[in-house]
């Protein structure tokens, strides 16, 4: 069974995530913050980390310098999931790594559940990199 | 006969006075040079913002004491000075830079200079420079707001949306179909709400001037088919046929390929809107020598004459949809004008009211109708 971990601050939004993608099928673990999500990560190893970028404490974008994606976890698929469109930070995101930029506000469960499936399946990333 | 005025005789003493005086009651920095660049008369609001006093300024050299630096505190070359580009060309020249102050610091400053011409020939420049530190924190102030707005609007919304779906998809067990009904209402409304905050953040960073348009080369009618795609369920729900006309080429232009797709869909979704049921929409391309123009023309209930020259102002709505559709915010086709203008594009249209309407946009610069293949290597 494929591991996620959740960064969100808002309570509600991280609860209902949790919910979708357990219902989907993966093992999943919350935090609320960028600091909290490095604590898990020392002993929690996720294939997928859903990130907010806008979080009180640490944010996404500080996280992701601080996890080192790249250089340390290249394997681990990052999707920002922000209401940030078109943003700096998007692209400071990408810069540091990230997979892919998910709008919230756009976003039903069940595509929530789709586009996690497709950022894990090898192939999906194969025909996103074309 | 008619009566001439007298001529105005003013005495040299008098014009200089007066000159000094209209100077002196510029409320921004004022300096003027001599053809040689020497600084021949200063104002206090000038001495004031720069740190110096007149004694200290006067009868030199512009560069020795105005000193214009870049963001990095670099000194600018002096052919680079507003002062020097007006003697040069003979026009007047707007630049913003920076000034170093006599205490060692910098102000942030909007420069105009006008050269002084007499028989075809420059014989000075007098330079205005403001202060506009306030205006650029109030900018600063004004982009991160809109950053930070779009966030805190949304995350409401994302969690209403995100529930409801939640809900539809039988999470929380199962519903009545009144049930189901109502809860997609909800998915609806949060979905209008979430695009008027994305026209109002638009349309305030266009106001703004905070828009970044990021040029690449895309393919435009790849870009269009996405759009009708993605605005097909909205045409089924009124059974209305909406078709893409694709050239025999495709394209490929320079420009921001995300504003475009806002400016079609915006246009797109008004011409389902805005026509009956069953009518249709047709999108178009054509290629031209510089240009692509994209049409969007509906069979719908068209713009009234009298309604036309008012069609791209903020919050106007004509008078025959304002009764049949009560959504709409008058806001897209200001948003439309506005995004295009910053793609260096053109939008127009043609229409009848109750025979449709046709939208045109056109786009600059055509790169080639085919994409280039690298060179092979024998």
């Amino acid at each position: 069974m494929d591991s996620i971990l959740i960064v969100e601050d808002d309570i509600d939004l991280n609860a209902a995530y949790k919910l979708i993608l357990e219902k989907a099928g993966y093992n999943v673990k919350s935090a609320f913050n960028g600091q909290e999500a490095l604590a898990i990560l020392k002993d929690y190893k996720p294939q997928l980390i859903l990130l907010d970028l806008l979080m009180p404490i640490m944010g996404g974008l500080e996280f992701l310098q601080n996890y080192e994606l790249q250089k340390k976890h290249p394997e681990v698929k990052v999707l920002i999931f922000t209401n940030m469109e078109n943003s700096p930070e998007v692209t400071e995101a990408y810069k540091l790594g990230a997979h892919r930029c998910i709008i919230k506000s756009w976003t039903a469960p069940q595509n929530l559940a789709r586009v996690v499936r497709d950022s894990l399946d090898d192939k999906a990333e194969k025909k996103l990199k074309v | 006969m008619k009566a001439t005025n007298p001529p105005i005789v003013v005495s040299p003493q008098e014009q200089q006075a007066q000159t000094q005086a209209l100077f002196n009651s510029i409320g921004d920095g004022a300096i003027a040079t001599d053809e040689f660049g020497k600084i021949v008369r200063v104002n206090p609001m000038a001495l004031e913002l720069l740190g110096y006093t007149e004694n200290e300024i006067l009868n030199k050299w512009f560069p020795r004491k105005i000193i214009a630096v870049d963001d990095n505190d670099q000194p600018l070359n002096l052919i680079d000075r507003p002062i020097t580009q007006a003697f040069l060309t003979g026009r007047p020249v707007s630049e913003k830079m920076r000034y170093r102050t006599k205490k060692g610091g910098s102000i942030a400053v909007a420069v105009n200079v006008s050269p002084i011409i007499l028989d075809d020939r420059p014989i000075g420049a007098i330079e205005v420079f403001r202060d506009i530190t306030t205006d650029l924190e109030i900018d600063r102030m004004k982009s991160e707001f809109i950053s930070l707005a779009s966030h805190q609007l949304r995350t409401p919304l994302s969690a209403i949306k995100t529930y409801a779906h939640m809900l539809i998809d039988g999470f929380m067990g199962e519903l009545t179909p009144p049930q189901r009904k109502s809860l997609h209402t909800i998915v609806a409304a949060t979905d209008r709400m979430n695009e008027l905050i994305s026209t109002l953040l638009n349309i305030t960073r266009i106001e703004s001037g905070s828009i970044t348009v990021a040029p690449k080369h895309i393919h435009i009618a790849r870009l269009l088919d996405e759009v009708v795609k993605e605005l097909a369920h909205a045409a089924e729900g009124k059974r209305i046929n909406l078709t893409f006309q694709a050239t025999k080429h495709d394209p490929i232009v320079r420009t921001d390929s995300l504003i475009v797709k806002e400016v079609v869909s915006n246009l797109v979704a008004n011409a389902i809107k805005y026509t009956p049921d069953e009518g249709t929409v047709t999108v178009a391309l054509k290629a031209r020598p510089h240009t692509v123009v994209i049409s969007v023309a509906d069979s719908g209930f068209g713009i009234p004459k009298q309604a036309q020259a008012q069609i791209f102002t903020k919050f106007f709505r004509a008078s025959n949809v304002v009764h049949r559709e009560t959504s709409g915010t008058g806001l897209g086709l200001y948003l439309v004008e506005g995004l295009t203008e910053q793609l260096g594009g053109k939008v127009w249209f043609e229409s009848e009211e109750n025979h449709g309407s046709t939208f045109y946009l056109s786009l600059p610069h055509v790169v080639s109708r085919k994409p280039k293949r690298a060179t092979k290597r024998k």
